[in-house]
């Protein structure tokens, strides 16, 4: 979660940390109606016994500057997993594709558990 | 699966008995460090006994990755479902099936509890369910229910076409009787606490 995706502009660097795309996957992923929440993951569970709350969802960079999202999701019972993991995955693509211009490579989605609302 | 998974115990324990009886044997001094040492030249002078030994050596490794691999494998299988869409991968936990099939309990008023264990595999999807029931129900009318509810919720949710094959174990049976015995010898209790009848006003 430490790279930043850097791009050049006409006044100098713009570089976009990790936790910004996580963050903006993390608003898209929850604006679909069926996501009860994001999942946790093992680390994101142990920073936050230390009181630090870290997201749980994966950026990855590879060196062309493609970028790779993993999204644990909880989702609400009686749902159809697939619809919603594609509604998901469309969603956050066209989030991070209009407001970052980077280029997605993979939305990858863990459904991790369902809980009734 | 289960044979090579029962050999590879039984191999795996006989190896550990044999070490545990070999420290045994020594400590009591039948075992002389000087017998091991014959053994193991005797081993080394002869040619064939010397390709013997190499040849065990070479199946015990084998031995040892294929049931690594099988556990670890079926660990892996065990873990999530997992299907490709246009956009990446979606991943399904096996637990989120668990919790879903748990949700249907509510829906047929003669369970009382239902534990679900699934596994996925290339075959398809393997659900157990274990079955404990509120009263003496229909027994074949109502596993077929549970069966083509379970059926119809994992397919309506996933959305996948694969094979699920459903196998359900009645563990036990509440009748009337005993949850009536209960709730009397319930009522017995609180009423015999003494001094139970002095409230403070």
């Amino acid at each position: 979660m430490m790279h930043r995706e850097e791009s050049q502009s006409h006044y100098g660097t713009i570089s976009i940390h990790n936790n910004v795309i996580a963050s903006i996957a993390s608003a898209a992923a929850t604006e679909i109606e069926g996501v009860k929440n994001i999942g946790s993951g093992l680390k994101s569970r142990l920073w936050e016994l230390l009181g630090k709350k870290i997201s749980s969802i994966k950026v990855d960079i590879d060196a062309a500057g493609y970028v790779s999202v993993e999204i644990p999701l909880v989702i609400k019972y009686g749902c159809n997993i697939p619809e919603i993991s594609n509604k998901v995955q469309e969603n956050v693509r066209l989030a991070l594709e209009k407001m970052t211009n980077l280029s997605i490579k993979n939305i990858n989605i863990t459904v991790q558990g369902i809980e009734k609302s | 699966m289960r044979i090579f998974t029962v050999l590879g115990i039984i191999f795996y324990a006989s190896i550990l008995i044999l070490i545990g009886a070999a420290l045994i044997v020594s400590s009591f001094n039948i075992l002389q460090p000087q017998d091991i040492n014959q053994l193991f030249v005797y081993l080394q002078n002869s040619l064939n006994s010397r390709i013997i030994v190499g040849l065990s050596g070479l199946l015990l490794i084998l031995v040892s990755i294929s049931f690594a691999r099988l556990i670890l494998g079926g660990y892996q299988r065990q873990k999530t479902i997992a299907f490709t869409t246009s956009s990446g991968e979606v991943t399904i936990a096996l637990n989120v099936v668990e919790d879903l099939i748990k949700q249907l309990s509510s829906v047929i008023p003669e369970i009382k509890e239902l534990r679900p264990d699934v596994i996925a595999d290339k075959k398809g999807i393997k659900v157990e369910l274990n079955v404990v029931l509120k009263s003496e129900a229909n027994l074949p009318e109502l596993t077929a229910r549970l069966q083509d509810i379970t059926k119809a919720k994992i397919q309506e949710v996933l959305g996948l076409e694969e094979e699920i094959i459903i196998k359900i174990h009645i563990t036990k049976i509440i009748a009337k009787e005993e949850k009536e015995k209960k709730r009397k010898d319930i009522d017995k209790n609180e009423s015999a606490i003494p001094f139970g009848g002095y409230g403070r006003v």
